[in-house]
């Protein structure tokens, strides 16, 4: 028995090995692929901890693509930190101009240069910097963006999910005249790309509704969704008929079994609905280009389009700008993943 | 006559009695089902029923957005068949077209690779996502970071590789923008319709592949016979989307040529020239004509491309 049981052991590692060989020509394609669709994200992070000077490839020398710690800080003070190597502001710094925020900077590049210096790295390596972020933060109205978006998408979120959840439970679970003809009606509506009704709709919405450059313009107009109502009557659908028969046996109105027994029961379909419009809402462009014209209820994609004219010529702002935009609604997604999959599959079957 | 509910019942006024409670139940039924879809019908006929109506109405008049249209007739669309720029936006959506053959290409080819029970498979499936949730303002704006010149990430690497002597001009060239903002369209859509293909995929059942190998049939030749009649519908889903989002494209060219739709309008497509007609011009009725227009286009495209590809998939059987 003990010379059996080494010797399995070498069998299956061998086995997990000759598996891994077999498979390495897939992983191979799949870490390709992966490497194309992160690297443009990474080289954008890159760039957006780059100091303000020389490009990343120089002449004859290797590029620089290794970020060590190097100005460090938020606030009032850079220079000042570069300049002494090492700053910290205090709020009764009597060097601060009146009035200026205080901050806190310290420059590491020469504790951390010799240590990339030590293990031979020196050449690959480059100080990396928060004051592109500390910049975008405070120069745009960074802050303001990130709020009017997050105001605009709760809300036509919370919209979408009121109207379209009323509107489904009939046409999956009541017998009407008409259901039929206005489910194809809804339906049908997705044909006709919306620019179709771009004109129109936003002549209602300045000239008729008084909604020009205001967040509701953003939210009302798009406070029912075709595709939301065609998601939820499918998941209406998969809730037993007995169910409620039996509450409305018990007298309970509509309305009641809509809110207390319906609405507990769909949950998952309002899930995957709410991260759809939430992130449509959070990334749309055109509409709130034409809508809004005031800079500070500019939504996070037009301040970041209009970033570039802000620093005109600095791509390493801009960058900064792109990844504090970007970052947060990765998260959302990696956070919500399976109701996004599940959604899409879903759609597609039904 | 109402039927009788009740087949043995012999009292025809009991009879006559409860029909007429069951119709008043279902009138009922019918009042509380419309309330139900009051909320979304109040939207969709502000933002959806009226518009429609109304820019059909537009596209015959001259409006400015400020005073009231005036009635001009077909002149809005005789101008626009002898104005060339027009022309130009049409050539360009039909020419960002090629995207979709491309996408469904790629993204089938991906979905069968994370099809494959491998370990750690997930992760690169959602990475492979993460592009289809980033906006299309971000991505075109990472994109000019990276086709920048000469300092891009691709200019860079291959300047300092010496495979090239000038920069590229990815976005500065007549020739190149549309073509470059195609390769980031393509980019940003190879995940999100991997998805698609993917939910597609699982629902091919797998004792086909089993039974075609048995029949000597490669792995090239499995999925052509089994994978691609078998995830047909997702094909179509995805023909017609994609093919709709690439006529319609906007975004991506207004980010990233910076609003001027590239070098000399190189890269005007329709919708572009419907913005810029409509919100930068103020010639809100050609800007009508031209949508009008443009959903003809639209709609063409799609009832061809569900006839091309359902015919195909009645050939098969």
């Amino acid at each position: 028995m003990t010379t059996v049981n080494p010797n399995a052991g070498r069998l299956r590692r061998r086995k997990r090995l000759q598996k891994w060989f077999a498979n390495s020509g897939w992983y191979v394609i799949l870490i390709s692929f992966a490497l194309i669709t992160v690297i443009p994200f990474l080289w954008t992070a890159l760039m957006s901890v780059r100091p303000n000077s020389a490009s990343v490839f120089r002449p004859a020398r290797p590029p620089e693509i290794i970020p060590y710690p190097g100005l460090i800080g938020w606030g009032y003070g850079q220079r000042e930190a570069q300049a002494e190597g090492e700053y910290t502001a205090l709020p009764w710094d009597s060097s601060l101009p009146e009035g200026t925020q205080h901050g806190w900077w310290r420059n590491y590049t020469n504790t951390f240069a010799e240590v990339f210096q030590n293990v031979g790295l020196a050449q690959f390596s480059f100080p990396a910097t928060t004051v592109n972020y500390y910049r975008v933060w405070t120069d745009v109205n960074l802050p303001a963006y990130f709020f009017n978006s997050f105001v605009v998408a709760i809300s036509v979120v919370l919209l979408q999910l009121f109207t379209c959840s009323l509107a489904a439970y009939p046409l999956a679970k009541m017998r009407f005249r008409g259901r039929d003809a206005i489910f194809y009606l809804i339906l049908s509506t997705l044909i006709f790309p919306e620019q179709l009704t771009l004109i129109p709709s936003f002549i209602i919405s300045v000239n008729v509704l008084g909604l020009g450059n205001t967040l509701q313009g953003l939210i009302i107009p798009f406070g029912a969704n075709a595709f939301g109502i065609f998601l939820l009557r499918q998941t209406y659908q998969s809730i037993p008929d007995e169910l409620i028969e039996a509450a409305r046996i018990d007298g309970a109105s509509e309305m009641g079994i809509w809110w207390r027994i319906l609405l507990p029961l769909i949950r998952p379909g309002l899930a995957t609905l709410a991260i759809f419009s939430f992130i449509g809402s959070w990334n749309s462009f055109l509409w709130p280009l034409l809508m809004i014209r005031q800079e500070n209820l500019y939504t996070l994609p037009l301040g970041l389009a209009f970033l570039e004219g802000a620093f005109t010529g600095n791509l390493r702002t801009v960058a900064a700008g792109i990844i504090v935009a970007t970052v947060p609604i990765i998260i959302v997604f990696l956070m919500f993943q399976r109701q996004f999959v599940r959604g899409l599959s879903g759609a597609v079957k039904g | 006559m109402v039927s009788t509910p009740y087949p043995g019942s012999p009292d025809p006024l009991a009879a006559e009695a409860i029909a007429q409670g069951k119709r008043r139940r279902e009138r009922r039924r019918t009042l509380t089902a419309y309330g139900f879809l009051l909320p979304s019908f109040v939207f969709f006929f502000i933002f959806l029923i009226i518009p429609l109506i109304t820019v059909v109405y537009l596209s015959f008049t001259n409006y400015n957005i400020v005073t009231a249209p005036q009635w001009v007739g077909m002149d809005n669309y005789t101008r626009l068949f002898q104005d060339p720029l027009f022309w130009r936006g049409l050539r360009n959506s039909f020419i960002y077209l090629v995207v979709t053959p491309i996408l469904i290409t790629l993204s089938i080819a991906l979905a069968i690779v994370v099809n494959r029970k491998l370990r750690g498979i997930f992760v690169f499936r959602t990475i492979y996502y993460i592009p289809a949730v980033t906006s299309v303002v971000a991505v075109g704006m990472i994109f000019e970071i990276v086709f920048a010149e000469p300092s891009g990430l691709i200019n860079g690497v291959l300047l300092a590789l010496g495979w090239i002597e000038r920069p590229l001009n990815f976005l500065t060239h007549p020739d190149s923008t549309l073509i470059s903002v195609m390769l980031v369209t393509i980019w940003r859509g190879i995940g999100f319709y991997m998805v698609i293909f993917l939910a597609a995929l699982q629902a091919v059942p797998e004792e086909l592949y089993e039974a075609a190998a048995i029949d000597g049939a490669n792995r090239f030749q499995q999925h052509l016979y089994i994978t691609v009649p078998g995830i047909r519908p997702a094909i179509i889903f995805v023909a017609i989307i994609s093919s709709i989002s690439a006529l319609k494209v906007f975004e991506e060219i207004f980010v990233m040529t910076d609003g001027s739709a590239g070098v000399l309008d190189s890269a005007l497509t329709l919708m572009f020239y419907l913005y810029r007609q409509g919100f930068v011009n103020l010639n809100a009725g050609y800007a009508a004509a031209i949508a009008v227009i443009f959903t003809i286009v639209t709609l063409g495209f799609s009832i061809a491309n569900l006839r091309f590809l359902e015919r195909g998939s009645r050939d098969n059987r």
